[in-house]
């Protein structure tokens, strides 16, 4: 009966404060700009407000090509903040992290497979000798297993025959004496999905692989699906947050990623000193590929390297 | 999470003058409204980030008021707000509004009410909010997020906005008070019959308050209108603390700012209430309404409107209560705090 008797008649510029408005929320609001436009000069979305903007609403209506794909009403969408494991003295207030939207109905390999660490990229080895063997085998090819822990029930990652049960030490160490912690489980990952699991919203929860790599997941929400989110089953799960990590470069031209970082090295000035690929071969090696001096060196792969 | 600075001065202050105007049609809201320029909340030359954020925090902090334990009117206004931010948000596509599983069925409950009441525009206005699709099911209210604060912020809304407390009226109801009387009467003739003469109970039995029904309702009759003139002595928050306890009979408490004494009255007179009076004391108010509206007050326990008439009055015994003086200061309505009265005991 009643309908829209809200908006003005005539044109009204959103950007620009009405002077005598009579609603507290916008006085303060126009001191705050006002200040703002005193103190800084260019007033724009940087780098990394637009990467967080689009990242939160890049996916924001999408629907699949493919009908199959599409995603059913009534589905529960969860939103899992994944800690960082790294540990820098400037995070010790608000410690990293990634969100990522995961529906109900997938299984939680599938999220296991979406999380980018960068510990899984770490290739072992001192490669002094032989640099361009370097990049061969990234732990992630090396130790496949990996392990959730939701509600005192371990679930391990059993999808190839070398994923190892990392949770079993833990079981046989809290059943060894009376830790006060009630019975451990342990179960396939591939099995369930997150519609079987019950879960705690705001409680810690573990993810962990490469066998001591703790990645600290939280369910921060959980909802049904709704019209105008991202129907596609495919790009699910959708990270739509990102902490911004900056890059360590090299220590020679500050302009490119560290690649190399090398220890005992007579040729660098400090211990350990950060190389990219070319600066690196430049400064140890000459032209025949003879290594200079005596030093050892390791691949490195930044934690920024996901910008 | 960080609040919105000023928003909910904003949202209260709409809130208070919607709840002032006492009518709960969606006609008074908008003008309310248009008064305000309340649409223009969310100008500002804010960058598509931090809109977001802001709507989304602005929604949430209305959708608060939108649940019990707020009174009635200001539920109803609460979702005209909503409809109100929603439809006006600059953000593309729309923020929704989150509302709790456990939160559903209480608001089914109020959309029943609604139309029951025959508050068809808040119905409708509901009905559209669903079907756009405005609403988020989450499994929690509030979105979580993690900063280390330097202090919990407590939201204190207002309390004005808070039905009075019920418990009283929905302890001591008609139906009870029946009971009483009629378990009374029996009580009385059994003393009767066992006693040597059959017309009066033996004094010896005598162990208990003969007028003690109707004397509680009485009481609950008072502590009800005492409630309904401190909800209105609330709102006239302007008066001075006059004190004119020194005219009453009896000891009445002083009422000087002191919070305990406060306190404790509204304990002693949580202790006596009665039900009945309410219908009469509203009619006046129901007449103001829309006629659209049902005769039944909102808030308060639906078995109000079965006994519209007082029960007889007891003669007024000086001796046995004195509620006397007290009436004539609920009457007057000057003080901000009105003193309970003491009640001494019958002597036999």
């Amino acid at each position: 009966s009643i309908d829209m008797l809200m908006p003005s008649d005539k044109e009204e510029d959103p950007d620009v404060i009405p002077e005598d408005s009579s609603l507290l929320t916008l006085r303060i609001r126009k001191k705050a700009l006002e200040r703002r436009e005193e103190t800084i000069i260019v007033d724009r979305a940087c780098r990394q407000e637009t990467l967080a903007y689009e990242m939160e609403s890049h996916a924001i209506g999408k629907r699949p090509d493919d009908p199959g794909d599409l995603v059913e009403e009534g589905e529960l969408l969860l939103t899992l903040n994944i800690f960082y494991p790294v540990i820098f003295q400037k995070h010790k207030d608000h410690k990293p992290y990634q969100t990522v939207l995961v529906l109900g109905s997938q299984k939680l390999t599938e999220l296991r497979d979406s999380i980018s660490c960068v510990s899984d990229l770490q290739i072992g080895g001192e490669f002094s000798s032989q640099p361009d063997q370097a990049p061969e085998h990234i732990s992630k090819d090396l130790y496949k297993s990996a392990f959730f822990y939701f509600e005192g029930i371990f679930y391990n990652d059993k999808r190839y025959p070398e994923c190892r049960d990392l949770s079993r030490t833990i079981i046989e160490w809290s059943e060894s004496h009376d830790r006060g912690y009630g019975n451990l489980q342990s179960v396939k990952m591939e099995d369930y999905t997150f519609n079987d699991l019950s879960l705690k919203i705001g409680f810690p929860y573990l993810f962990c692989h490469q066998g001591n790599c703790e990645h600290i997941v939280i369910v921060t929400d959980i909802r049904i699906i709704h019209h105008d989110d991202c129907l596609d089953r495919n790009l699910y799960p959708l990270l739509i947050k990102k902490h911004w990590l900056c890059t360590r470069k090299c220590f020679v031209c500050k302009m490119y990623t560290a690649r190399w970082v090398t220890n005992k090295d007579r040729l660098a000035p400090e211990d350990p000193c950060f190389f990219c690929d070319v600066c690196f071969r430049m400064l140890h090696y000459d032209e025949e590929g003879n290594k200079l001096g005596e030093f050892l060196a390791y691949p490195y792969v930044d934690p920024g390297i996901f910008n | 999470m960080s609040s919105v600075p000023g928003l909910q001065a904003d949202c209260e202050e709409l809130l208070g003058a919607f709840q002032e105007a006492d009518t709960v049609r969606f006609e008074r809201f908008a003008e309310l409204w248009r008064e305000r320029r309340f649409h223009t909340i969310f100008y500002g030359r804010i960058r598509a980030l931090e809109r977001n954020k802001l709507t989304k925090k602005t929604l949430e902090l209305a959708q608060q008021y939108f649940l019990p334990p707020y009174a009635f009117q200001i539920r109803v206004g609460a979702l005209y707000l909503l409809y109100g931010l929603y439809s006006t948000q600059l953000c593309q596509p729309k923020q929704k509004i989150r509302i709790a599983l456990k939160d559903w069925p209480e608001i089914q409950k109020f959309q029943q009410d609604l139309i029951d009441s025959q508050h068809y525009d808040a119905a409708y206005i509901f009905r559209t909010l669903r079907l756009a699709r405005a609403f988020h099911f989450t499994a929690m209210p509030k979105l979580l997020n993690y900063r280390t604060k330097k202090k919990i912020q407590e939201n204190e809304f207002k309390e004005e906005f808070k039905d009075p407390s019920n418990r009283v009226n929905s302890l001591i109801t008609n139906d009870v008070l029946e009971e009483l009387m009629n378990i009374h009467d029996h009580y009385q003739k059994m003393k009767c019959l066992i006693s040597a003469d059959k017309s009066q109970p033996d004094k010896a039995l005598s162990l208990i308050k003969d007028e003690f029904v109707v004397t509680l309702k009485d009481i609950t009759l008072e502590h009800q209108e005492w409630q309904q003139n401190r909800m209105k002595l609330f709102l006239n928050a302007k008066e001075t603390d006059e004190i004119s306890n020194k005219r009453e009979e009896g000891p009445l408490l002083e009422s000087e700012g002191s919070e305990r004494a406060n306190a404790l009255a509204r304990i002693k007179y949580r202790s006596y209430s009665a039900v009945v009076e309410a219908s009469k004391s509203r009619r006046h108010r129901q007449v103001k309404l829309e006629s659209s509206e049902s005769g039944s007050n909102y808030g308060k326990s639906p078995s109000r409107s079965k006994k519209p008439s007082r029960r007889p009055q007891p003669a007024r015994r000086g001796d046995s209560l004195e509620i006397k003086g007290e009436m004539q200061v609920a009457k007057e309505t000057v003080t901000r705090h009105i003193g309970m009265p003491i009640i001494t005991e019958e002597e036999n």
